[in-house]
């Protein structure tokens, strides 16, 4: 969660401020002050609403690109923990 | 996105894996059994997670096994001074220095493709269901503008939007302060939005 210096500030953004602590907002990361802020901005900036829609399509869209990890990836990297903790890795040079 | 391998063609043995190591990553080479208990409970959660930030890491996909996998003996090793707290940014910070050393000695590292590097790659035209060509179309275009990002801008977008890290994981993940991801994040969704404007794709706005 990101505490942002205007927090205290009863909410009232400019455009600037509004450009970064949107996306803190939309990443699901600002306060619940800074959040609070950030919609009552959207509500009256019609520039900036624009925008946070752009960059909530744009976050929605790389969203879409995440592939599964294929389970026999995951189910190969088991493996590999449990054969290290049962056999080991070898000594490194030196180590006692 | 992720175009990676089903496979790797190179699965190891934790032996093999281990042989390249730093001196630093020695505070264990052998643990006791509750520490093997603590190890597996660890870090099995995290498997998926730390393969999905390695495909992001890694310069070839096909190398993002490998990465896991030299980061969980790195782990393992040091599984006596952990905590136990936080084990994915634990985690994620043995990866970011295991692939720093695994690139150190790989050098001259060779250039590479654009969307090997970031892990996103252009989904291409092939096979698009005509019904979804605008949605479609925006998304390519996204796509194409993150594949053309800087690469330190692209990755923190790759792990925040596509593997979906927290700011915080990610600056594990990347050896930045918090702060640092906010501010590539910024610039770099800033930048991708103002292509997507320039080419039509979306409405114009004011300050960044």
């Amino acid at each position: 969660m990101i505490l942002w210096p205007w927090s205290r500030m009863r909410g009232v953004l400019s455009c600037r401020q509004a450009a970064r602590a949107i996306q803190s907002y939309l990443d699901g990361e600002a306060d619940d002050v800074t959040g609070s802020a950030v919609v009552a901005h959207l509500e009256v900036c019609r520039q900036c609403g624009m925008k946070a829609a752009t960059y909530e399509s744009i976050k929605d869209a790389l969203g879409r690109q995440s592939s599964p990890v294929e389970p026999e990836v995951v189910t190969r990297l088991a493996a590999f923990v449990d054969e290290l903790v049962h056999s080991g890795t070898p000594e490194e040079p030196g180590t006692p | 996105m992720h175009d990676v391998p089903a496979t790797s063609p190179r699965v190891r043995s934790p032996r093999t894996a281990a042989g390249q190591t730093d001196p630093a990553d020695h505070e264990r080479s052998r643990t006791d059994p509750a520490d093997h208990e603590a190890f597996t409970r660890l870090v099995t959660p995290e498997l998926d997670v730390l393969y999905r930030v390695a495909r992001t890491l890694v310069h070839r996909p096909a190398d993002a096994e490998d990465l896991v996998q030299d980061t969980l003996v790195r782990a393992y090793r040091a599984i006596g001074t952990f905590d136990g707290s936080h084990p994915r940014a634990w985690l994620l910070t043995i990866m970011r220095n295991t692939e720093i050393n695994r690139n150190r000695r790989r050098r001259p590292v060779l250039l590479h493709d654009a969307d090997m590097v970031r892990g996103v790659s252009d989904p291409g035209t092939e096979g698009q269901p005509e019904e979804s060509l605008v949605g479609g179309a925006f998304e390519r275009a996204v796509v194409r503008a993150v594949a053309a990002l800087p690469e330190r801008h692209a990755q923190v977008m790759t792990l925040v939007d596509i593997d979906g890290l927290r700011y915080a994981e990610a600056a594990e993940a990347l050896g930045v302060p918090i702060g640092t991801v906010m501010s590539r994040l910024h610039r770099a969704r800033a930048q991708v939005r103002r292509r997507l404007t320039a080419e039509g794709l979306a409405p114009r706005g004011g300050t960044s």
